[in-house]
């Protein structure tokens, strides 16, 4: 028996199955003769989750390297843009209290770290303001292109919202129609093991038993194969990322013309926050919070609170939809022939949108390196659970940041989060250094970060954080060239401001002319 | 605002049309539209483009008059200075409309010829009159019919042309960098072209069909068009001085 890897077999559809069949096939040529064969099977009865309706501007390439039309993925899966996200009542908690974390990276980035500069100006201008134009583009509601520029290119960088059950649809049919996946719809019953612990095959009801060289495990919460078969142990997080409860509802527009948020918002509660995603039909609203901090009959009421002063007395009428969150992920990813992508690997929380950037990361990763066959995969399984094992502390450090700086007292859920023992000890350090220090390229070990240095800038300078200025001078100190980038910053706000369109007259004129490849 | 009127003999009995081609008759426009079959001499005066409406994205095809926004080198004083104006100029102010008309239960949409009433070029005194005496249409306007037919029909030619350029990969964005006699210099981004070298790789068969729809001919057109961009720039040296 050879030990070529020529069968991936997916298990589990959804928007984690799906894109990292689509991601693997399309570069595999799964669609040749001499390529990959990948087949995914897929439940008739298991309803997907549909894990975050927000992505990242990785997804443009994600998508152009499946060979994707982006008119199409407009029309079908109900997108719309994302220019970032807007916090609102993360710091103090009054009305005026908000901050933007933009897609585009401060201005002349590559070159110099603003963030020095704008310190001493911080009570007249935002950070993200003084060193990006794109919160103002959200503030007006304005698109990041114009219809003459070509699918997948940006004026300001953009990622999309979306309906994840239509676009789990949408790829099913790319995957099956354009990139030669096999979709088997039926109920796996068994995993059937080799002699030295492999996985050999997966017993179906009705297709009998499917084999694979490499397992992908997209069974979502259940981790039929990594957690269930396997038995890799479960880490819980809980104790850094408190929220374990969601509360989701679809919220209609009142007229076809209402505005499309280009941006999340995400407001915080007594006990959580709430996520505000604009689609082109609905918007998606939801509440994550603490079940250990309040009642899920006080976050109903809050999201209710929340969803009334656009909708009124609809608002009640609105069903809710429960979704209880274990966050925390796997010990390992990758074990034996196996391989877990999306839920099933782990999910922390809604938060910066970071469940399907790691599906897009895992794929990534497993289509480069795919092994040639079994007796190098175990190298590669090693290489993919160290980097993902990094990426995951990284999005936990992250994403408890946001919840570090507040200065709410109103509640114990922002008290507690800011107990030093719910805080990673690497996070405590790198905050202990940015006082003296602002996050730059430098802090973080690996050149493929998930989170860029210059979004810490944003998040901590967003929420008040101070970093003090150095005593003593150094060579590459320039204030010259430092104005002049915030000068272009305002000059290039002004231009972007007068020449966008409008985020739906956009999404309209896509969808009825559609865009250019070039 | 355009005040766009359905010519009739009655309303409009005594309109006059001014039709020469001088500055203050409008017409200061950087390029018109123009349509496959006046191509031929089209490319004989102006180079031919595509560019995207900036409504829609779509591409559209283009002559060249001048290299910034209101700038047409070809329109002077003394008139427009070349030999062949391109259909969607000539038309002016007359545009195509369509009306619903019924006729034996099926209702169609019949053309019928609009007037931009408030276009400089409207007068009662000078110029072709739009109606004889007797109310018939003069042979002026029976002329201008003519030309939006063939405005109306060179659309949908020309669309289906573009549509065939962009599935066979043909078109690229161009940079025009051009410096002027005065050391200044002046670049157009926003114009597209044909890759020649991707026509040259055609296959035998699509070239075959492309040869059959016209649209080889076209293509060809196009590339002759090219020298004419020295031109516009030997215009706008000479108004420099």
């Amino acid at each position: 028996m050879d030990n070529i890897v020529r069968e991936i077999t997916i298990v589990g559809g959804g928007t984690a199955g799906w894109l990292t069949a689509g991601v693997i096939a399309a570069e595999h040529m799964a669609n040749s003769d001499s390529g990959i064969k990948v087949t995914l099977v897929e439940s008739p009865d298991i309803k997907p989750i549909g894990v975050g309706e927000g992505t990242w501007p990785t997804m443009r390439g994600t998508l152009q390297k499946m060979g994707i039309n982006e008119t199409e993925f407009f029309r079908e899966c109900d997108a719309s843009f994302k220019q970032g996200a807007k916090f609102a009542k993360w710091v103090t908690g009054t009305e005026d209290d908000f901050y933007y974390h933009p897609l585009v990276l401060p201005e002349g980035y590559e070159k110099i770290n603003l963030a020095p500069y704008w310190q001493p100006q911080s009570d007249k201008v935002s950070f993200a303001d003084a060193v990006s134009f794109q919160g103002h583009l959200c503030e007006k509601g304005l698109a990041p292109k114009q219809i003459t520029t070509p699918e997948y290119a940006h004026v300001a960088n953009y990622a999309y919202h979306l309906d994840a059950g239509k676009f789990a649809a949408f790829l099913q049919k790319h995957c099956t129609e354009k990139l030669g996946v096999r979709h088997v719809l039926d109920h796996v019953v068994k995993v059937n093991p080799t002699l030295d612990g492999d996985i050999a095959s997966v017993s179906t009801k009705n297709h009998g038993d499917i084999c694979g060289d490499l397992f992908i495990d997209c069974t979502g919460f259940n981790s039929l194969l990594l957690g269930k078969h396997y038995n890799i142990p479960f880490i819980s997080k809980k104790h850094i990322l408190f929220n374990d409860t969601a509360l989701a509802v679809h919220v209609p527009y009142q007229t076809e013309q209402d505005a499309i948020a280009s941006h999340t918002i995400s407001t915080g509660q007594s006990a959580g926050w709430v996520w505000d995603i604009g689609l082109p039909s609905r918007r998606g609203v939801g509440h994550v919070f603490s079940s250990a901090h309040t009642t899920d009959e006080q976050a109903e009421k809050e999201l209710r609170d929340y969803i009334r002063p656009s909708l009124g007395k609809q608002t009640d009428d609105l069903s809710v939809r429960k979704i209880p969150i274990n966050p925390g992920h796997r010990e390992l990813f990758w074990h034996k022939n196996c391989v877990a992508v999306g839920l099933s690997a782990g999910f922390l929380e809604p938060l910066e949108a970071s469940a399907l950037v790691l599906v897009e990361l895992s794929a990534a990763m497993i289509s480069e390196q795919l092994p040639a066959n079994r007796d190098v995969m175990d190298i590669v399984a090693k290489r993919f659970n160290d980097k993902f094992l990094y990426r995951w502390d990284r999005i936990i450090d992250f994403l408890k940041l946001h919840y570090i700086l507040t200065k709410r007292t109103d509640s114990d859920y922002w008290q507690d989060n800011c107990l030093a023992e719910t805080i990673p000890q690497d996070l405590q350090t790198l905050l202990k250094l940015w006082r003296y220090e602002s996050p730059w390229q430098l802090d973080f070990d690996h050149a493929d970060e998930v989170f860029p240095s210059a979004s810490y800038q944003y998040v901590l300078y967003g929420m008040g954080f101070e970093t003090s200025a150095r005593h003593t001078t150094r060579r590459s100190d320039n204030i010259e060239l430092a104005q002049m980038k915030f000068q272009k910053n305002a000059q290039l706000t002004q231009k972007l401001l007068a020449g966008l369109p409008n985020n739906r007259d956009l999404i309209n004129k896509i969808k009825q002319y559609g865009l250019q490849k070039i | 605002m355009p005040n766009h009127q359905l010519l009739d003999n009655i309303t409009h009995k005594d309109v006059h049309v001014i039709t020469k081609h001088t500055p203050e008759f409008g017409d200061n426009s950087s390029y018109s539209h123009v349509f496959i079959a006046e191509f031929r001499d089209v490319q004989a005066h102006y180079p031919i483009f595509f560019q995207k409406n900036s409504q829609t994205g779509q591409f559209e095809v283009i002559a060249l008059f001048g290299l910034a926004g209101e700038e047409n080198l070809f329109l002077t004083d003394a008139g427009w200075q070349a030999n062949y104006i391109p259909l969607s100029i000539q038309r002016r102010p007359f545009l195509i409309g369509f009306q619903e008309s019924t006729e034996g239960g099926v209702v169609s949409e019949e053309p019928v010829i609009h007037i931009d009433m408030d276009s400089p070029r409207i007068s009662y005194n000078q110029g072709e009159a739009v109606f004889l005496p007797q109310g018939g249409q003069s042979p002026y306007v029976q002329h201008v019919a003519a030309t939006l037919m063939a405005i109306q029909q060179g659309h949908q030619q020309t669309k289906t042309f573009i549509d065939t350029l962009q599935q066979h990969e043909l078109l690229e964005n161009v940079e025009i960098k051009v410096t002027l006699d005065d050391d200044s210099n002046h670049a157009m981004n926003f114009l597209y072209t044909i890759n020649e070298e991707k026509v040259a790789q055609l296959s035998d068969q699509v070239v075959a069909d492309l040869h059959r729809l016209g649209y080889l001919k076209a293509i060809h057109m196009i590339f002759a068009s090219m020298p004419n961009m020295s031109n516009l720039i030997k215009l706008k040296n000479r108004q420099l001085k």
